[in-house]
């Protein structure tokens, strides 16, 4: 890839143009798909790409390996769940505030691990995540512990819900893309690939690292606020770290620091995790296999593979032409 | 006018000092060279002007104002910035989107940012790999690249740790050339360097640092002659 | 006299703490990455020696020997194949090297958890004691024979690897290593062979603990979490790669716990060591018994 098609924004074109590709494809697939089962676990593959784009902002662009996304999720759940059993509050004001919620406390999470890189940073989050789920769990009388608190429904429909999610998923894309291409994008790219390096070149490595927390567990919380009210019950098992490590497996196989990569990864991993439940629950064992070997063989996952193919198989067609 | 000034300066890992009580001022407009053995302290010195260090004691002063423990960001943006001996370059993205990164990040608005690079890339002999990603390029253009990054908007002094280090000579004629041709354009320097022959050619005024102090600092033949300076050298030397 | 037998107790854990602890220490020593595969270890070794004991009728006391060799050997064929790309320079620029690290060693862990889940199932296994005796009292303190037995074996092994770290020819390559890449490599030492020796002795000593603690335990795939947990507390307080550092925070904790348990919050006592963990990174990542590396 050694012209212009490498350069940041053409990359990044090309990746949101594929990604929308999938989402329309998602949007029309209720013409074909209409079992409410089938559109279910759509629903709950589109949960995780959700999660997946949010892990992937500040792990795959930002650079800072969380293990905490399903803990932001919990979280993000747990708020309106809490707001109504306890206050009686609307779903219109508790998935705002879950949503406002994550990114406060993702905002503080980062300002605190700040200095921290790689393994610290790591066993930071993944402490931060346990502990929550710990202190939710035990917390009976406030959260009703392990046993799950019930979430009152935004809609009865499952179509209603499926295009919610859709929507959602279009949305938060856009989103990812438009702060990519715009300088915060980049020195998120920069702080990745050089944290020293940027804040020598001037960018507020604070500012940008707290801000990617903030946006990143923001997204998570409103996966997990949203998938609270349809699945109508919220527990503890949500933040599980297994949970973490089905994102990390999509967005790794997927392709991370890619718009496409995320999204594609949960939805194939997740679709074909429930066919494999059928075939003797071994999906656990194929996957986390698949994230070792794409970590170690094939870096840029799955859409890096296809966008690298694209890119060179371009200039071959032209010099067959002539 | 002194353009940066520091008093005192001194910094110590563990029991040694790294840096012992350094005065050191850069006049504007000049091109100051810091020589010294290995682990004589410059890199140190450096770390604590660029703000990535603070001193133990001591203060820097940039401007006629008082900038010791400011965050690198905020010197850089006062125009303060510095290089690594090591390079650091976003390998990642391509070396254009480095330069527009560097622009943005210095406050310039994309299309400006754009136009400046692609001048950038050109005079210093990158544009031919300009779509690479910059961990794909060699060591000496990875540091080229670097000047880019420093001068895409451009700095009121530059700090340059080693620039000529394991650098192919026709490069480093590249980068003398860019140093001094934006010397002659009034832009200031503090240049880090073992390679004598460049420091002669390319300073008007050179500091040597032995053991983490100053032992002498004027014009730069003066202090390539000094014997304390000699002393110096020879005494690294015998060490190795 | 509760506050002996708690101590006592909780040194007791702490021992077993160590065993598992020091293997992920002496890993993070040399290549500066946390191991999240560390509890499977530990549940490999449980699982070798209850099913060797119980499926093939061995005797239990043969039984651990091969569930330390069970331990080394996945330690070993781990480093082999997956953490080659940490030092050998490979694709250096494109690799995000910590952030591999930690994708492929959770990846693993979710591996091997689930294999065993598939292939043995997910029900808690009984392991056999190695000497059958209910629990007595010495003095104030509860004990129970097979608690005690292990301890001992843990105490004697942690003398034996220290012993072997500080005197043997390869203990010595190990810590060349783990103080300088580069130089040991200069100096001829095979750091290559000198990781997979550590992943093997990681392997070995997380698979001892399990096996020991077996009847006690009830191994089940995800039965590594726990202990897991425990190992990333105690090199954090340790200082990041300490061996030593690792053996005494190991004690620390599980006296510390114990009185938490009791006297603050049963519920929170393994939140507590996690808390102690953020806390200690944030404020003092060099560790509470680490020394402070800086670098630019
Ligand atoms: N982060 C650090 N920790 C401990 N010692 C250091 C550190 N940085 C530099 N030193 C020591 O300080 C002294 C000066 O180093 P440095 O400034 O890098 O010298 P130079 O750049 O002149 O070669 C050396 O003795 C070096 O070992
Ligand atoms: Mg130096």
């Amino acid at each position: 890839m050694s012209d212009a098609r490498n350069l940041w924004s053409h990359r990044l074109a090309v990746d949101f143009r594929a990604a929308l590709v999938v989402v329309a494809v998602l949007a029309a697939a209720p013409i074909v798909v209409t079992s409410p089962y089938t559109l279910g676990i759509l629903i709950v593959s589109m949960y995780f790409a959700l999660l997946a784009m949010g892990w992937n902002l500040l792990a795959g662009f930002a650079g800072q390996f969380s293990l905490a996304p399903a803990a932001f999720a919990m979280l993000g759940a747990y708020v309106p769940g809490l707001l109504d059993y306890h206050w009686h509050v609307s779903l219109a004001v508790g998935i705002p505030a879950g949503i406002v919620g994550t990114a406060i406390v993702g905002w503080l999470l980062g300002r605190v691990v700040l200095r921290l890189r790689g393994p610290y940073l790591a066993l930071t989050t993944l402490s931060f995540a346990e502990i929550a789920r710990v202190v939710i769990s035990n917390s009976y009388d406030f959260t009703r512990g392990a046993q799950g608190l019930n979430v009152p429904t935004l809609m009865q429909s499952r179509v209603g819900y499926y295009y919610l999610f859709v929507a959602v998923v279009l949305v938060v894309l856009a989103g990812l893309f438009f702060v990519m291409r715009s300088a915060i994008g980049r020195f998120w790219l920069a702080i990745r690939d050089d944290e020293t390096g940027a804040e020598s070149r001037g960018i507020d490595v604070v500012r940008y690292k707290t801000l990617a927390f903030a946006l990143s567990c923001a997204i998570c919380g409103l996966a997990g606020a949203l998938y609270g009210t349809f699945s109508q019950l919220v527990s503890p098992e949500l933040g599980l770290l297994l949970q973490t490590g089905i994102v990390i497996a999509m967005v790794v196989i997927g392709g991370i620091g890619t718009l496409t990569g995320p999204l594609v990864g949960a939805l194939l991993v997740y679709l074909a995790s429930e066919w494999m439940r059928g075939l003797g629950n071994v999906q656990m064992i194929v996957f986390s296999a698949l994230v070792i070997i794409f970590a170690r063989f094939f870096r840029e996952g799955l859409w890096g593979l296809v966008a690298r193919r694209r890119v060179r198989a371009l200039p071959r067609a032209a010099a067959g032409a002539r | 006018m002194t353009l940066l000034r520091t008093e005192g300066l001194a910094k110590h890992f563990g029991g040694v000092a790294a840096v012992d009580d350094l005065a050191l001022a850069v006049e504007e407009g000049e091109i100051l060279g810091l020589i010294g053995p290995n682990g004589s302290g410059k890199t140190t010195a450096l770390n604590m002007l660029s703000g990535f260090l603070v001193p133990d004691r001591g203060s820097v002063w940039f401007a006629d104002e008082n900038v010791t423990g400011k965050k690198p960001v905020a010197l850089a943006r006062r125009g303060l910035l510095r290089m690594f001996q090591t390079t650091r370059v976003f390998v990642r993205i391509s070396a254009f989107d480095n330069l527009l990164t560097a622009g943005l990040a210095r406050g310039l608005d994309e299309a400006e940012a754009r136009e400046r690079a692609r001048v950038l890339l050109e005079e210093l002999t990158l544009t031919p790999v300009m779509y690479l990603d910059a961990g794909q390029l060699s060591g000496g253009q990875r540091k080229l690249l670097e000047f880019g990054m420093c001068f895409i908007a451009p700095p009121r002094l530059a700090l340059l740790d080693e620039p000529f280090a394991a650098v192919h000579p026709v490069m480093r004629e590249t980068m003398a050339r860019f140093i001094r041709r934006r010397n002659e354009e009034g832009h200031t320097f503090l240049v880090v360097s073992h390679d004598m022959p460049i420091v002669v050619e390319l300073c008007d005024r050179a500091a040597c640092m032995n053991a983490g102090r100053l032992i002498a600092i004027g014009a730069t033949r003066d202090v390539l002659q000094d014997p304390v300076v000699i002393e110096a050298y020879l005494g690294s030397e015998s060490h190795v | 006299m509760l506050v002996v037998d708690l101590f006592v107790n909780g040194l007791i854990v702490g021992l077993f703490y160590a065993l598992m602890a020091v293997g992920l220490a002496m890993i993070f020593g040399v290549l500066k990455i946390v191991n999240f595969a560390h509890g499977e270890f530990y549940m490999i070794g449980a699982y070798t020696y209850v099913l060797v004991a119980l499926k093939l009728g061995v005797s239990p006391w043969a039984a651990l020997p091969l569930a330390a060799i069970a331990g080394a050997l996945v330690g070993w064929l781990v480093e082999r194949s997956l953490m080659r790309p940490l030092y050998a320079g490979y694709g250096s620029w494109s690799i995000m090297k910590d952030e591999y690290a930690v994708v492929v060693t959770f990846g693993l862990s979710l591996f091997l958890i689930n294999l065993v889940d598939k292939v043995v199932g997910p029900y808690p296994y009984r392991g056999p004691a190695l000497v059958e005796t209910s629990r007595f009292a010495i003095g104030p303190v509860m004990l129970n024979g097979q608690k005690l037995i292990a301890a001992g074996v843990s105490a004697a092994l942690l003398i034996g690897l220290a012993l072997f770290i500080k005197r043997s020819l390869w203990g010595r390559q190990i810590q060349a290593v783990a103080q300088n890449r580069l130089g040991a490599s200069l100096a001829g030492i095979d750091a290559t062979r000198t990781t997979s020796l550590i992943f093997a002795i990681s392997g070995l000593l997380a698979a001892l603990s399990g096996a020991l603690l077996a009847p006690v335990i009830n191994p089940s795939p995800d039965v590594g979490g726990f202990p897991a947990v425990k190992s990333y507390v105690i090199v954090v307080l340790g200082g990041m790669g300490s061996v030593w550092g690792a053996m005494i925070a190991s004690l620390l904790l599980g006296v510390l716990e114990s009185f938490f348990a009791v006297y603050v919050s049963y519920d929170y006592r393994d939140a507590f060591g996690l808390l102690i963990l953020m806390l200690v990174l944030i404020f003092r990542p060099q560790g509470l018994l680490g020394e402070k590396v800086r670098e630019l």
